[in-house]
């Protein structure tokens, strides 16, 4: 979480650096680079902490009207697809990022791989997530005080 | 395994998971790394272009309209808007349902989201609407309604996606949305002024108050000049306008109107770098869907059924697409629908002969009704969670204001001239002008 906000932080610092160097006109061009940076950090760690706060949106709520093993089943199969997402983008994202190490980006030539970094270990985070999340409603169960306020994560 | 079974399949899987509750990103995401195993594509490649999704410096502009907002809503600077439009409007029949619909307007000029805006209003007019005595229900409905006017007038987050989906002009987008997004605002106070309780009737506010109000939102009210002005002058791109909006916010409104909020400004950061996390994920998850339905000819089968019924003209393609956005903003995002299902409104575009930023704001329009719809009806949902009304008395409050939409979505479609004139005469390239080669105005197309 804290991350993301150093991420949004971030970018718009590098955002309002960007115009002020060019209206100066002595443009930093690689400033538009440190942006895409932090934003795409920011986009991918920002889908993992939102898996583990389970604040994704969601088609339906529908595992919230359920009870018992019912629920558990479904939580489990749900977590089970994300953690396989999850792997996906840590194993292919892994090989992607290893191939980036050769591509650069223009003008300041940071390797994309700097970038393209961020699935991979978003991928990691999320399968961590999952396993933490499956363990734990396997002990304890799925059912929580969040059943009751599914919304409040999505505004305050 | 044929095309059209795979693309089936896909989507099956996609519907499938995210029906057993599976969040929207990683169904969408499922039901394309299926889709990699029964076609020559890399799953390699498709977890990429989930990355290539969202490398865009136009998407940058979500962040900051959402910041926007969060630094409006969470430092209370709205409640200063709210007292201007109960000093416009609250003495009318309705006045607090009113007072809703006028504040929503305002709002939507300052921040991109609707979710945003249901927050504020439930927070703070439906308490005082529930002590006047309208009924609940009716209260969640008319929150969630006016909310959608967010995604209309500018700065709008839909248009920034569709922007940068469809490479069609943002700014273009943002003025063409005036006009659909006024015609709700005022279709909303009709209806609530003939149809809706009557509430408390209140004196007319005197001039002097009127005065009042007006000064105390003048630093408020600023953010959409700064963000209309900058960017039709050209000064700045969108996301920069955005950024410039947010600064505005941190220099000049925090310090002045609430200086006690400077030590929550970490914790706004924090909570939006979150917020914006989830619609870029799906933005993500979504642009890789959307790259395997085109693989899969999805457009072309899609643009073949409606060709058929449709032939070329325009407006019968329009109205069709209508009909199938309504029912895809009924079950999913407006995020993730513009994305996937783009590779398709681009192939009609050129069927029909259609001018892209006209047919922008029709889908805008239609998605923005999808959120007052069930059973995906997200401001609706979050509204009548507020509020503290069962969803279904929220959604039966709500049918009879679906004629609001649905006749400003007939207008958007049939009156391009109308709706397109803003762009026309302030941005005449993103309707497709070009500058008279002999020096003197612009040539636009028919």
């Amino acid at each position: 979480m804290v991350l993301c906000g150093i991420s949004i932080a971030g970018f718009t610092l590098s955002v309002f650096c960007d115009v002020v160097t060019r209206e100066l006109g002595r443009p930093w061009l690689w400033l538009q680079l440190v942006t895409t940076g932090f934003f795409a950090w920011g986009v991918f760690i920002g889908m993992a902490a939102a898996t583990r706060r389970i604040d994704h949106l969601n088609l339906v709520e529908i595992t919230k009207r359920l009870r018992g093993a019912k629920r558990s089943l479904l939580e489990i199969t749900n977590r089970l697809v994300i953690l396989l997402v999850g792997l996906a983008m840590l194993v292919f994202g892994t090989q992607n990022c290893l191939n980036d190490l050769g591509s650069f980006r223009a003008p300041s030539l940071i390797p994309l791989a700097t970038y393209t970094a961020s699935v991979p270990i978003a991928g990691a985070l999320i399968v961590l997530f999952a396993i933490e999340q499956i363990v734990n409603g396997w002990r304890h169960g799925f059912e929580g005080p969040e059943d009751a306020d599914d919304f409040a994560g999505i505004a305050k | 395994m044929s095309n059209g079974a795979i693309l089936l399949l896909m989507t099956a899987l996609f519907l499938g998971f995210g029906y057993m509750g599976v969040p929207v990103a990683f169904a969408l995401m499922a039901g394309v790394l299926v889709a990699c195993g029964l076609t020559p594509i890399s799953m390699q490649s498709m977890v990429g272009q989930m990355f290539h999704g969202i490398d865009s410096e136009i998407l940058l502009a979500v962040p900051f309209f959402l910041l926007v907002g969060e630094l409006m809503t969470s430092a209370d600077v709205t409640n200063r808007m709210i007292r201007l439009a109960q000093t416009m409007v609250g003495h009318l029949r309705g006045g607090l349902a009113q007072v809703v619909t006028l504040f929503s307007m305002f709002f939507a000029g300052i921040s991109g989201s609707s979710t945003a805006d249901v927050a504020v209003l439930s927070r703070t007019v439906a308490p005082e609407m529930t002590r006047e005595g309208y009924d609940r229900a009716f209260t969640s409905a008319l929150i969630a309604c006016a909310s959608t006017m967010a995604n209309l007038i500018p700065p709008s987050i839909m248009a920034v996606v569709y922007g940068a989906t469809g490479n069609v002009s943002i700014g273009g987008l943002f003025l063409a949305g005036i006009v659909p997004g006024v015609l709700i605002g005022i279709g909303l106070m009709i209806y609530s002024h003939l149809f809706g309780p009557a509430g408390l009737r209140k004196p007319r506010a005197s001039l002097c108050e009127f005065a009042d109000a007006s000064r105390a939102s003048l630093l408020p009210l600023m953010i959409p000049l700064i963000i209309m002005g900058g960017i039709l002058t050209g000064w700045f791109t969108p996301t920069e306008a955005g950024m410039v909006a947010s600064v505005y916010i941190l220099v000049v409104l925090v310090p002045l109107l609430a200086r006690g909020h400077i030590r929550h400004l970490p914790r706004d950061f924090v909570y939006t770098g979150l917020l914006y996390s989830i619609p870029l994920a799906l933005v993500a998850a979504a642009s890789a869907f959307g790259w395997m339905l085109a693989y899969l000819r999805g457009p072309d089968i899609v643009a073949g059924w409606i060709e058929l019924v449709a032939g070329h003209d325009g407006r019968i393609i329009m109205f069709l697409l209508v009909v199938l956005f309504i029912v895809i903003g009924d079950f999913m995002d407006a995020v993730p629908a513009i994305i996937i299902f783009m590779p398709i409104v681009i192939k009609l575009n050129e069927l029909g002969d259609i001018n892209s930023l006209h047919m922008g704001v029709v889908l805008i329009t239609t998605l923005v009704f999808g959120l007052i719809t069930p059973p995906y009806g997200l401001s609706l949902l979050v509204a009548s969670k507020f509020v503290g009304v069962a969803f279904t008395r929220a959604m039966l409050a709500s049918l009879p204001i679906y004629v609001v939409f649905l006749a400003t979505i007939a207008f958007t479609v049939l009156a391009p001239s109308v709706v397109l004139y803003l762009p026309k005469l302030f941005l005449p390239e993103s309707v497709g002008c070009f500058k008279n080669p002999s020096g003197t105005g612009y040539i636009c197309p028919k």
